[in-house]
């Protein structure tokens, strides 16, 4: 069931409903309910799949926790628990590249609901269960919600057990303020995804029609992508969490505005917050504390100084996370240039940040002030090429528009090319919800909680707001007759 | 404890008595806008908007169809020559089911002596009608049972019909043609004024010649939910004790039509239905093939003309219709008339419709 379709907005409605007229301590079971009739519209294979997985992680749970005095063992089922878990996402994902490499036709199992999602947040519990950071369940039920909780199971968030868990397995009483607060999340998410990411979606594919271009138009709808891709992947998550919290469940947030970030590293911590998260927690750190890095750490120390020495295993370590990070995105080259490129200039950026500390010394460059905007373009014209390579089909093509760009800046017939994307007035109304949405996450990044204060506040000005966000939505969304809304694009991840 | 549960008690009572009132606001604001993109067409939602505004029971013939009628059917031409108080409830591509329930919803207002059934739905071959158009045209029924009726049947399944009725999912992408008309509230019928009876006049000529076929009487069965709902008008109009005359307007493709037409006269007959079929070949009343239609199918103003005198005539002969002319309840007939003939001012002289 998309979120997108009349069908979830009923479903979120009865769902509310349902949940806050059941008693308090029967809550739980209504949001477990609901979340097997969302994976069950996915089809019994996705059900299936879901609850052997949530199985595994609740026994293989119980078995960490009751190896707690023998660390080898522990360490034992763990691996195999993580092989289980993270191979069959492997499998499923990369089935094609498998079976190309290995000239065989493999067994085809169906893509699972949330499957990325699910499964690195089963893997996340089980490492921290094994570490003794969680708790274990022996209810089944309770891990069953934990992992097939409907909302991030579309495009995430992956949750920690110990944040979320505790949320889902208490009933929660009707406050007000949540509904509404949750109400004009939802509203928002679904402006930002019908109004702005559908809306910008010719612009991507004027990018790929194979003619030659301006450098001017490409470079621009390169930027239209990255905005959309924010739109489109903040704008469902927005959906979920509003939803969530109208059920008193707040899930972490996966966006914080990212293109206002100062630096690659802050737009990492800004943009999908948990994947990033659950990488430095599972395998950054991990890498870069192992004997392997203390002992890089010491060679390289030796050889290139102190210093340099002690962050160059982070640094490699960052290199391969991104990669990983990239391929999990897609089994194409182009996934192995986008982590690259990202890996590349965070490795590059952690060995020279003593080149710009002593060089900001010396020019006596403020921190703030007028330099924030100058770091926060340097970051997104950084940010920009690895842009090139999620969109396109491989990277010649990205490569290609990436040449492009710095061929020729012709601006004749500017306005023709423009209407032949999509005409003025979708331009026009384009312009306008982007510059709303510049305008609130302005707001957010400066008014602390801004989105809880109007929930609070007069309704005066909410009600006003609430009532041309949603008239906008439902005027100027790209949904329904004449539209093929476009799919999340991260629900194929 | 008390106390906090009192407490508790008022907050939630505040929040939904606010939460109501937002509702009223919400849904007061997007009926509105969702009336602001509705297309007001002349040729779709104008003529039922524009029947609920006459007097009532003033409408002595009400023809029912498609854009074929409204372009033919030319009320002016019944009032000037006969007095005949003739009113066009047509839509483009209208098919029988819509002409089903719009006609039920013009029976609450007007008591008509005669219902004039435009027969062209015979010839679609489609169960349900594959553009939109057709489906916009009943949003200007205000009864929600025949509005959810007509929606209903246009397509094939309720949450279709339920998506058509929420207006937005259907509808929303019409913004691009709002213009500040769509804005007034009551609508505007294209500045027709009120007294217009929903005549459309086509200002086109083109060449034709006159179908060639041979006058049998082979059938051949026509959709079955168009019959189904001809069927339905005729023990409709039956219940309600008006007679209904079917008419097969003049149309130079009619070789490809007459086999449904014959078929669709028989399942007349079996309610007493009467018809007239102006493409027959006996019958000659100075209708040009070669300058009085618009296109293939609807007639011009110049044929229009032509064709609603010998209507006019065939319709005082056949049945009892007052000469309303000097009644001062028709007075919006005289008012429609004489606009219209002030703007087609040369027709006959020239042989086609020039504009004033």
């Amino acid at each position: 069931m998309s979120i997108l379709t009349l069908e979830f907005l009923g479903f979120a409605a009865a769902l509310v409903l349902v949940y806050y007229l059941a008693p308090l301590r029967a809550r739980p079971l209504v949001l477990l309910a609901a979340s097997g009739a969302f994976v069950a519209c996915a089809g019994w294979q996705s059900a299936a799949h879901l609850a052997a997985a949530a199985l595994l992680t609740w026994g293989g749970a119980l078995g960490l926790a009751a190896l707690r005095q023998r660390p080898r063992l522990r360490g034992c089922l763990l691996a195999v628990l993580l092989t289980l878990l993270l191979g069959t996402m492997a499998f499923i994902k990369y089935e094609d590249v498998l079976s190309s490499l290995l000239k065989a036709d493999l067994w085809r199992l169906a893509a699972p609901l949330g499957l990325s999602y699910f499964t690195f947040q089963s893997t996340g519990y089980l490492i921290d269960v094994s570490r003794g950071k969680a708790q274990t369940a022996k209810n089944p039920l309770r891990a069953l919600l934990f992992v097939g909780y409907f909302a991030q199971l579309p495009q995430g968030p992956i949750s920690a057990w110990k944040e979320l868990e505790p949320q889902l397995s208490t009933g929660h009483r009707l406050e007000p303020e949540n509904l509404v607060a949750g109400f004009q999340l939802m509203a928002w998410g679904y402006f930002k995804k019908l109004v702005i990411a559908d809306r910008l979606l010719p612009t991507t594919d004027a990018l790929l029609s194979g003619e030659a271009l301006p450098g001017w138009f490409v470079l621009g709808g390169v930027a239209l992508y990255a905005l959309r891709l924010y739109a489109d992947f903040s704008g469902g998550m927005d959906v979920v969490r509003g939803l969530s919290r109208m059920l008193g469940v707040t899930l972490p947030e996966n966006f914080r505005r990212p293109f206002f970030a100062r630096s690659v590293a802050e737009y990492w911590r800004r943009w999908h917050i948990t994947l990033g998260a659950w990488f430095r927690a599972y395998l950054l750190y991990p890498l870069s504390a192992s004997r392997a890095g203390v002992g890089l750490s010491r060679l390289a120390g030796r050889a290139i100084g102190k210093k340099a020495g002690r962050t160059l295993p982070s640094a490699l370590a960052t290199l391969l996370v991104f990669l990983l990070i990239g391929v999990w995105h897609m089994a194409s080259w182009n996934a192995v240039v986008y982590g690259g490129y990202f890996g590349l200039v965070m490795a590059a950026s952690m060995l020279l940040e003593p080149v710009w500390k002593t060089m900001q010394r010396t020019l006596r460059l403020p921190k703030k002030g007028w330099m924030t905007p100058l770091r926060i373009l340097r970051t997104i014209l950084l940010i920009l090429p690895a842009q090139y390579f999620a969109f396109t089909a491989g990277p010649e093509q990205g490569f290609s528009l990436l040449r492009q760009t710095f061929a020729g800046w012709n601006f004749t017939g500017f306005g023709e090319r423009l209407t032949a994307v999509m005409p003025a007035l979708e331009w026009i109304i384009a312009a306008a919800a982007a510059l709303v949405l510049l305008a609130v996450d302005l707001l957010c990044e400066h008014v602390k909680d801004f989105g809880g204060r109007l929930a609070r506040g007069t309704v005066l000005i909410r009600w006003p707001l609430l009532i041309l966000l949603i008239a906008a939505v439902l005027v100027f969304g790209c949904y329904g007759t004449g539209y093929d809304a476009s799919a999340f694009l991260y629900t194929q991840f | 404890m008390a106390d906090e549960k009192g407490s508790r008690f008022r907050k939630l009572a505040a929040f939904w008595a606010r939460t109501a009132c937002f509702a009223v606001l919400l849904s007061a604001v997007l009926a509105y806008v969702g009336y602001v993109i509705i297309p007001k067409h002349d040729y779709g939602i104008c003529s039922m908007v524009n029947l609920y505004r006459q007097k009532k029971n003033t409408v002595d013939v009400l023809v029912v169809g498609t854009s074929i009628a409204y372009a033919g059917v030319n009320t002016s031409v019944l009032w000037r020559e006969q007095g005949i108080a003739a009113y066009d409830l047509c839509s483009a591509e209208q098919p029988f089911w819509v002409s089903y329930y719009t006609l039920r919803e013009a029976l609450k207002t007007q008591r008509p002596r005669l219902v004039l059934l435009d027969a062209k739905p015979a010839i679609y071959t489609r169960d349900y009608p594959t553009r939109g158009r057709v489906i916009l045209s009943t949003f200007s029924i205000l009864s929600p049972e025949n509005r959810w009726g007509a929606i209903r049947s246009c397509v094939e399944t309720d949450g279709e019909a339920l998506r058509y009725l929420l207006m937005y999912p259907r509808l929303h992408s019409e913004y691009t043609d709002v213009t500040w008309n769509n804005f007034r509230l009551p609508p505007d019928n294209g500045g027709r004024g009120d007294a217009w009876k929903g005549f459309i006049e086509v200002d086109e000529v083109e060449q034709h010649s006159r179908p060639s076929f041979v006058w049998n009487s082979v059938r051949r069965p026509i959709n079955q939910r168009e019959e189904e709902y001809a069927r339905r008008i005729f023990e409709l109009c039956r219940e309600e004790n008006i007679p209904v005359l079917l008419v097969c307007m003049p149309n130079p493709d009619y070789a490809n039509d007459h086999m449904y037409m014959n078929y669709l006269w028989s399942v007349a007959e079996e309610y007493g239905v009467t018809g007239i079929n102006y493409n027959e070949p006996s019958l000659r009343y100075g209708l040009r093939y070669s300058s009085d239609f618009a296109d293939w199918q609807h007639l011009n103003v110049k044929g229009s003309i032509t064709f609603s005198k010998r209507l006019g005539e065939d319709l005082k002969a056949m049945f009892d219709l007052p000469d309303r002319r000097d009644d001062a309840d028709y007075a919006s007939y005289e008012e429609s008339a004489a606009a219209w003939f002030d703007r087609y001012l040369t027709f006959e002289s020239i042989g086609e419709a020039v504009r004033e």
